[in-house]
C-alpha cells in the first residue's frame, strides 16, 4: 500500500497546491413566431455562472446567463446610465428619498405567473436580503406596491448609486413560487426572453430556448443561444477559430487575429492598476513615510504608466493617474499632467521629505500581480526604497493586503462617478481599508458636497473637484486603466459597460 | 486472501481519513477568511458577515471539521460556498467527463502500449524495437500540454475534424462523445503508451532470459504458449505502471481539460481554488483519494492473484 500512500499524498498535495493559486453555426432564420430575422449566437464567457439565483449571483461575468432568463427592472447603457426594462420610467422625489417606478404589465414568468407590483416588491425584498445582492440596497428602508403597476422605493438616506447598481444586475425579477420554494439556484424561473434548455450541461454549455411573444423579443434576435464558460484564453480562441463560438471574452492575441478573420473587437475600461496606499496618514511605523504627501507624490512621479501599458499591457490600456474611468464623468484629462513621469522629481521629493536614502517597506505579492513585481522592485530600487515582498496566494491577498501600508492593486472600476467616490475614496473596502478622510478635511468637505449636490452636471463638476483634490494629494499611485475585450464574428457587435465584466444580452446587437 | 484483502481495505480507510483531515486543515490555513474572495472586491462588511453566517465560517474551525467529517462519513460532502449547490452532485456531474477521458486514455495506453511492448520485446534489437525505443524517448520528452496544443491546432482548428473545445454527453450522441474526447484522450495517452511499451519490452526480455523459459522451449512448447508464459511473468510490472498511470492521468487531465475546455474535475478544481470554495476542494480531494485507494487496492488484489508470492510480502 506504500504506492497508494505516496500517490494519494501527491495527488492531494497537488490539489491543495492549486488552492494556493467553458458550436454552433451562424445560420439566419426567423423566430418561432415567424417574425424578425434571428441569428445563432454562441458565447464563450470567461467564467461559469455564479448562481442562477440572482440574490446569490455576481454582477461580473453573470450578465449573459442571467439576462437570458430574467428581466430586470432597469438596465444600463454603455455609459452606465439606467435605462428602462420592466420599469418603464421612474421619478426621484425632491428630497431624494423616494423613487417611484411605473412597471410593465405585459410580462409573464415562464411558469405562467404574472408580473406586477406585488411581485416586484417580493423580488426586491428577496434581493435586499440576498448575501450578494444586498450590496445595492444598503440605504433602502422598504419597498412598497403603490398600485398594480407602480412601486415605491423608500430610502433611509439619499442614494445616488442605487439605480446604477439595479441596472448593472441587481433588479432581476423572479417568479414568486420559485422564490418561496427557494429553488431558483437550481431551477431559475424568470420572465426573460429565454428559458434554460434541457440540453444544458452545468459548467460546460448552457442552451437557452427562446420564449415566444416576449415583450422585448426584438431586442434578443438570437436563436439558438448558447453560453459556454471557459476560462482558458487559448481554448476560447481555438473555439472561435474552429467556428464553435461567435462571441468571446478576448485578449490581445485575439485582437491581433481579428483583422485576418474579419472579427469585430470592442473594448471597455474595467480596472485601474497601480499602488494602493492603505496608510495615507502614516499611522503605522512601516507606513510612516506615506503620511507625507511628498512621498506619495514621489511614488506617482516615479512610475511611467505609458511604458507599463506598452510593455505589460501589450499596448492595451490607458495611461492615467486617476481612479475615474478615462473619458467618463469625473475624469479630468488635465490631471494626467500633474504627476508626469520624472524620476528626478521623485527623488527630489523624497529627499525633501527626509527620505533621500529611501525607506524599508514590506508588501504582499500574489501570482496575479507578479507581472508588475519586477518594475516595482526596479523603480523602488532607483529611489532607494528597500522592498520585501511577502508571498501569498490570491485569496489571501485580499485579506492580508490591508495590513501593509501599500500594495500592488488591480481594482475594478464603476461607470457611475458617485459609485466611484463611494467605493474608491469615501467608504472602507478591502482595497481601501483606511480611507483616512478625517485627516484630510478639505477632501471630507468636498465628499459631503458631492453627496448633496444636484444630480447631473452640478454634481459632476463637484466630483471633478474631488478628483482633483485626491489626485493632488496622491491618494493612489495609479499607473494605468486596463480594458476588457470582446471579440465577435462580423455578425455581432458588443457595447462594453464599465462595472460589468461581461455585458448582458441587451448589450449585444446583430449587425445590419 | 481474506486477511490480505481486509488489511488493504483498512489501510485504505486510514489513508483516506489522514489525507482528508490534513487537507481540511491545510485548506483552512491557506484561506483563513474566504468571504472576501467569495463575494468579490465590492464586498461590504455586512455582506461578509451574512455570508460567514450562511456558510458557517463564523464557528470554530474544529467544530466545522467535526461537522464536515460527520457529514462526509454519511456521504454528504456539503454545499458549495460559491453557488450553494450540493458538492456531491456537482462532482457527480464532472467526474464522468474526467473518467471518460482517463479511461479511454488508459485503454489506448494498455492496448497500443501492450502491442508495441510485446512486439519489441519478442524481437529485441530489430528495427521495430529500435523504433519503439526511439519513439519512447521522444514522446516521453514532449510536454503533454504542447502535444495537446499541436493536436488541437492541427485536427480541430485547421482541419476541423474534431471540436476544438467542449464535451458531448454519451447519452446525447455516442459519435459526438467520441469526437469530443478523441484529442484529449490521445494527448493524455501518448506518454503512457510509450511508457508501458518500454516497460513491457524490458520485462519480456528479462523474463525470456530466465532458465524456466529455456526449459519450456526445450520441451518444444508451441510459440503462443511461450508468449502466454512470458506475458504472465512480465505483467506485474506493467500492471503496476498502468495503475500508477491512472493516478497520474487524473492529475494530467486537469491541464488537458483546460486546453480542450472539458467540464471535468480539472476546471472545477481550478475555479474552486480561485474562489476559495473549500467544501468543493475537500470533496474533490476525498473523491480523488478514494479513486487512488480503490485503484491500488484492485492492483494489489490483481497482483496477488497473478503472483501468489505477493500476498505474503
Amino acid at each position: 500500500m506504500k504506492k497508494a500512500t505516496i500517490a494519494a499524498v501527491i495527488t492531494a498535495s497537488a490539489l491543495v497546491l492549486t488552492a494556493c493559486s467553458g458550436g454552433t453555426s451562424t445560420d439566419s432564420g426567423t423566430d418561432a413566431a415567424g417574425g424578425d430575422a434571428v441569428k445563432a449566437l454562441s458565447i464563450g464567457n470567461f467564467l461559469d455562472i455564479t448562481s442562477w439565483d440572482p440574490a446569490l449571483a455576481d454582477i461580473g461575468f453573470d450578465g449573459p446567463y442571467l439576462s437570458a432568463i430574467y428581466d430586470p427592472l432597469l438596465t444600463v447603457d454603455g455609459d452606465g446610465q439606467p435605462q428602462p426594462a420592466l420599469a418603464t420610467d421612474w421619478e426621484v422625489s425632491d428630497d431624494f428619498k423616494t423613487i417611484t417606478m411605473n412597471l410593465r404589465t405585459d410580462a409573464e414568468f415562464s411558469n405562467g405567473e404574472a408580473f406586477n407590483a406585488d411581485v416586484a416588491v417580493q423580488s426586491l425584498d428577496y434581493l435586499k436580503a440576498g448575501v450578494r445582492s444586498q450590496e445595492a440596497f444598503q440605504k433602502v428602508e422598504s419597498f412598497e406596491a403603490v398600485d398594480e403597476d407602480t412601486i415605491a422605493i423608500h430610502l433611509t438616506q439619499r442614494d445616488d448609486t442605487i439605480l446604477y447598481f439595479m441596472g448593472l444586475g441587481r433588479s432581476y425579477m423572479m417568479a414568486p413560487e420559485a422564490m418561496t420554494a427557494g429553488t431558483l439556484a437550481e431551477t431559475p424561473v424568470g420572465s426573460g426572453p429565454y428559458t434554460l434548455g434541457d440540453a444544458s450541461i452545468p459548467g460546460a454549455e448552457y442552451h437557452f430556448d427562446k420564449v415566444a411573444g416576449h415583450w422585448a423579443s426584438a431586442d434578443f434576435p438570437f436563436d439558438p443561444l448558447t453560453v459556454t464558460p471557459l476560462s482558458d484564453a487559448t481554448a476560447m480562441l481555438n473555439g472561435m477559430e474552429g467556428g464553435q463560438f461567435n462571441l468571446i471574452y478576448g485578449d490581445k492575441t485575439g485582437m491581433d487575429m481579428a483583422p485576418d478573420n474579419d472579427w469585430n473587437v470592442s473594448s471597455g475600461l474595467s480596472m485601474w492598476v497601480g499602488l494602493q496606499f492603505s496608510d495615507r496618514v502614516g499611522a503605522t511605523e512601516m507606513g510612516k513615510p506615506l503620511g507625507d504627501v511628498r512621498v506619495r507624490q514621489a511614488l506617482n512621479y516615479a512610475f511611467d504608466g505609458q511604458q507599463m501599458v506598452d510593455t505589460i499591457g501589450q499596448g492595451v490600456g490607458v495611461a492615467t493617474n486617476q481612479v475615474f474611468p478615462a473619458e467618463t464623468a469625473g475624469y479630468v484629462k488635465a490631471l494626467n499632467d500633474i504627476h508626469k513621469p520624472s524620476m528626478d522629481k521623485a527623488k527630489a521629493l523624497l529627499a525633501e521629505a527626509g527620505y533621500a536614502d529611501g525607506f524599508d517597506v514590506t508588501m504582499p505579492m500574489a501570482p496575479p500581480f507578479q507581472p508588475w513585481q519586477a518594475i516595482v522592485e526596479q523603480t523602488f530600487g532607483e529611489l532607494g526604497i528597500r522592498v520585501t515582498f511577502k508571498e501569498t496566494d490570491f485569496m489571501q491577498y485580499m485579506s492580508v493586503a490591508p495590513e501593509y501600508p501599500m500594495f500592488v492593486a488591480v481594482i475594478a472600476m464603476d461607470a457611475n462617478p458617485v459609485a466611484t467616490v463611494e467605493r474608491q475614496i469615501a467608504k472602507p473596502q478591502w482595497y481601501n481599508p483606511n480611507p483616512g478622510i478625517a485627516e484630510f478635511p478639505e477632501i471630507q468637505k468636498q465628499i459631503d458636497v458631492v453627496f448633496s449636490a444636484e444630480p447631473g452636471d452640478a454634481q459632476t463638476a463637484e466630483i471633478e473637484k474631488l478628483n482633483t483634490l485626491v489626485t493632488e494629494q496622491a491618494f493612489f499611485s495609479v499607473w494605468s486603466q486596463s480594458t476588457n475585450t470582446y471579440i465577435s464574428t462580423s455578425d455581432f457587435t458588443v457595447t462594453p459597460v464599465v462595472g460589468m465584466m461581461f455585458p448582458t444580452l441587451r448589450q449585444i446587437k446583430v449587425v445590419g | 486472501m481474506l486477511t490480505f484483502t481486509l488489511k488493504r481495505l483498512l489501510s485504505g480507510v486510514v489513508l483516506l481519513f489522514a489525507v482528508a483531515t490534513a487537507t481540511f486543515f491545510l485548506a483552512y490555513a491557506a484561506i483563513p477568511d474566504p468571504t472576501l474572495g467569495l463575494l468579490g472586491s465590492a464586498a461590504t462588511p455586512e455582506a461578509q458577515a451574512a455570508l460567514a453566517a450562511k456558510i458557517g465560517t463564523d464557528r470554530p474551525v474544529l467544530v466545522q471539521y467535526i461537522d464536515w467529517l460527520a457529514n462526509m462519513v454519511q456521504g454528504d460532502f456539503g454545499t458549495s460556498w460559491k453557488n450553494f449547490q450540493p458538492v456531491g452532485k456537482q462532482i457527480g456531474l464532472k467526474l464522468p467527463v474526467t473518467l471518460s477521458v482517463v479511461i479511454v486514455s488508459i485503454l489506448l495506453s494498455a492496448l497500443l502500449g501492450g502491442v508495441l511492448g510485446v512486439i519489441a520485446g519478442l524481437r529485441p534489437n530489430t528495427w521495430i524495437d529500435k523504433v519503439v525505443k526511439a519513439g519512447a524517448v521522444i514522446l516521453f520528452a514532449l510536454p503533454g500540454f504542447w502535444v495537446a496544443l499541436v493536436l488541437v491546432m492541427t485536427f480541430a482548428v485547421q482541419l476541423k475534424w474534431f471540436p476544438a473545445v467542449g464535451f458531448v454527453q454519451p447519452s446525447e450522441s455516442i459519435p459526438g462523445w467520441l469526437q469530443s474526447i478523441t484529442l484529449p484522450a490521445i494527448s493524455l495517452a501518448l506518454g503512457a503508451i510509450v511508457m508501458i511499451a518500454e516497460q513491457l519490452r524490458n520485462a519480456i526480455i528479462q523474463a525470456d532470459s530466465q532458465d524456466y523459459m529455456r526449459t519450456l522451449r526445450s520441451r518444444g512448447l508451441p510459440g503462443w504458449r511461450i508468449v502466454v508464459h512470458l506475458l504472465r511473468n512480465s505483467a506485474p510490472a506493467s500492471l503496476t505502471i498502468l495503475a500508477l498511470m491512472f493516478v497520474g492521468l487524473l492529475s494530467g487531465a486537469i491541464i488537458v481539460e483546460q486546453i480542450f475546455a472539458l467540464p471535468g474535475i480539472g476546471p472545477l478544481t481550478l475555479s474552486s481554488s480561485q474562489n476559495g470554495d473549500i467544501p468543493m476542494l475537500l470533496g474533490i480531494t476525498v473523491i480523488t483519494v478514494i479513486f487512488v485507494v480503490v485503484i491500488n487496492f484492485l492492483l494489489d488484489i490483481l497482483l496477488g492473484w497473478v503472483n501468489p508470492k505477493a500476498r505474503v510480502k
